[in-house]
């Protein structure tokens, strides 16, 4: 395989992705093409279908239906050969050998490795080397499997919550280390439900929700998607009608004389009312953001389940 | 199978206490406390039977070892690790029942050795070969028993379950209770179990008492491994085909 035919195949290719666990449909035809040298997030609440998602991209887990490939080759073949490296969720660590063994091991096992003192100067471990999987806190395991994700040099890391455990402080190292390694060109894919890891740290944010992907796009881009403001104000008088009708509302709430509104433009928004309904007043108009994005797009999720 | 993944796996079992104390010292323990008991009135024939039969105590538990950390680190998550490098499962499952092999080297060596040095055992060359390396040989069929235990038990079950497994067959196979003192019928029972075959590659080394042919125990081991050997590939089999 030499480069050329590597940089011809998408990194990832998932088509028409579904996983049923008997009634719950986990992962509900997902297609999701990620080209090289992308850093790509998989965002969503939990349950949103991002662990199978990748359990079924990594060859863990088999698909009902749907094709997976990876440098256009099976999950199989890409693990074999060592072209993909995963950091999955609470993913074990041995309790008894200690963290230069396990990774040594790891290396051992892969045909081009690269040196494990390297692997662990990145994950930032290397005064680890010597201590046992018992004696590591919650952010230290963390690192060791990025560690062990990356000692055997992969083209596509794949990364399930990487810090879910970890504390501000080791999360902020964590993305320090990753940076590092994204610089050199190397596909990576990483599920989070925090925000400002994807906004911060992804080319592209791809949404699920309910097992479907929702929204994909670059962070601005889907913030885009439900961009627009909210407009609340106390309007004596109004109808829900009349207010359904001001220019730019996509959506309208109205509680006795209080006023909630989402708005595309909500400066015509709130011309249109002053003219309409002189007496409004407590205007206030907030911006939506990546957050509300998030919450808008993921939102009948708890009615769902 | 990867060298380097079988010297870590037997590094780790090293470094249990379990390990240490189960299949390292309880058999030399245990054969020295029989021998004060039944073997004090000078009876080498009696000091030798007591020697083969706790080597392969010794050997069938280090061997059976191998079931709960199978289980253990499915449970952990160290297996699916373990599925995102080149590692195979039939690789993975070698190693492991290296290991438990690995392990029974220790009571093989060691019996033999406190008897031959601390009782007065002699036996010919011949005969040392087999208490030694036969009984060695003849725990693979319990290192893959291990590993089947290993591919049904979970975290919390495996360790009774290799506890059942183990007493009767350590009782009847007539390790624990020489098949001298058995009734006729539990002989019969006998005859089935590979703990049986195992204590008669040894005893037919030092006594023609009750013992079978090594042609015939060979033969029982072999098919008991054979045996053992596919059910392990097609419980693994059923494994990867379920996730």
């Amino acid at each position: 395989m030499n480069g050329t035919h590597t940089l011809s195949h998408a990194a990832v290719r998932l088509a028409g992705l579904r996983k049923h666990y008997g009634e719950v449909r986990a992962v509900d035809r997902v297609d999701l093409a990620i080209a090289p040298g992308e850093v790509v997030a998989l965002l969503g609440p939990n349950g949103a279908g991002k662990s199978t998602t990748i359990d079924m991209l990594l060859g863990l887990t088999k698909p009902d239906s749907g094709e997976v490939s990876i440098f256009g080759s099976s999950a199989a073949d890409a693990v074999a050969h060592g072209a993909v490296g995963a950091m999955l969720q609470g993913g074990a660590l041995l309790d008894d050998a200690t963290v230069g063994e396990m990774v040594g091991m790891v290396a051992s096992l892969h045909r081009k490795p690269m040196p494990v003192a390297e692997a662990l100067r990145r994950a930032g471990v290397e005064d680890l080397e010597s201590r046992r999987g018992t004696k590591l806190s919650g952010g230290q395991k963390q690192r060791v499997r990025f560690a062990l994700a990356l000692v055997s040099d992969p083209h596509l890391l794949v990364l399930d919550e990487p810090t879910a455990a970890m504390d501000v402080a080791s999360r902020r190292e964590f993305w320090k280390s990753m940076h590092a390694y994204t610089a050199s060109g190397r596909t990576v894919l990483f599920a989070t439900h925090y925000l400002e890891e994807a906004e911060e740290f992804a080319d592209r944010v791809v949404l699920m929700r309910a097992g479907r992907v929702v929204a994909d796009g670059s962070v601005a881009q889907v913030r885009a998607l439900a961009s627009g403001r909210t407009l609340r104000a106390v309007v004596p008088g109004a109808t829900a009608q009349h207010v359904a009708k001001l220019p730019g509302v996509t959506e309208c709430e109205l509680r006795g004389d209080r006023v909630a509104l989402s708005s595309a433009d909500s400066d015509a928004t709130l011309r249109a009312l002053l003219s309409w309904f002189p007496g409004a007043h407590d205007i206030e108009i907030t911006a939506i953001g990546l957050e509300g994005a998030f919450l808008t797009l993921t939102a009948d999720e708890e009615g769902v389940r | 199978m990867s060298l380097r993944f079988l010297a870590l796996e037997i590094r780790r079992v090293q470094r249990s206490p379990r390990f240490l104390i189960f299949t390292v010292a309880f058999p030399v323990l245990l054969f020295l406390l029989y021998v004060s008991i039944f073997g004090g009135n000078g009876q080498p024939g009696m000091i030798a039977t007591l020697m083969v039969g706790m080597t392969s105590f010794g050997a069938m538990t280090s061997a059976l070892f191998v079931g709960p950390r199978v289980a253990t680190e499915r449970q952990a998550g160290w297996q699916r690790q373990l599925r995102l490098t080149p590692l195979s499962g039939a690789g993975y499952l070698t190693a492991k029942a290296a290991t438990g092999l690995a392990l029974a080297l220790a009571p093989v060596i060691l019996v033999p050795l406190v008897g031959a040095l601390a009782e007065g055992v002699s036996l010919n060359l011949g005969s040392w070969l087999r208490v030694t390396l036969g009984v060695w040989l003849a725990a693979i069929p319990f290192a893959l028993l291990g590993l089947v235990i290993g591919q049904i038990g979970t975290a919390d079950s495996v360790q009774p379950i290799t506890q059942l497994v183990m007493l009767p067959m350590a009782l009847v196979g007539g390790i624990f209770i020489p098949i001298d003192a058995m009734p006729e019928w539990l002989l019969q029972v006998a005859h089935v179990l590979p703990s049986y075959w195992m204590g008669q590659i040894g005893r037919g080394a030092v006594t023609t008492e009750l013992s079978a042919s090594l042609g015939e125990a060979v033969l029982w081991l072999g098919v008991w491994t054979v045996v053992l050997g596919i059910v392990v590939v097609r419980r693994y089999r059923r494994d990867s085909a379920r996730v």
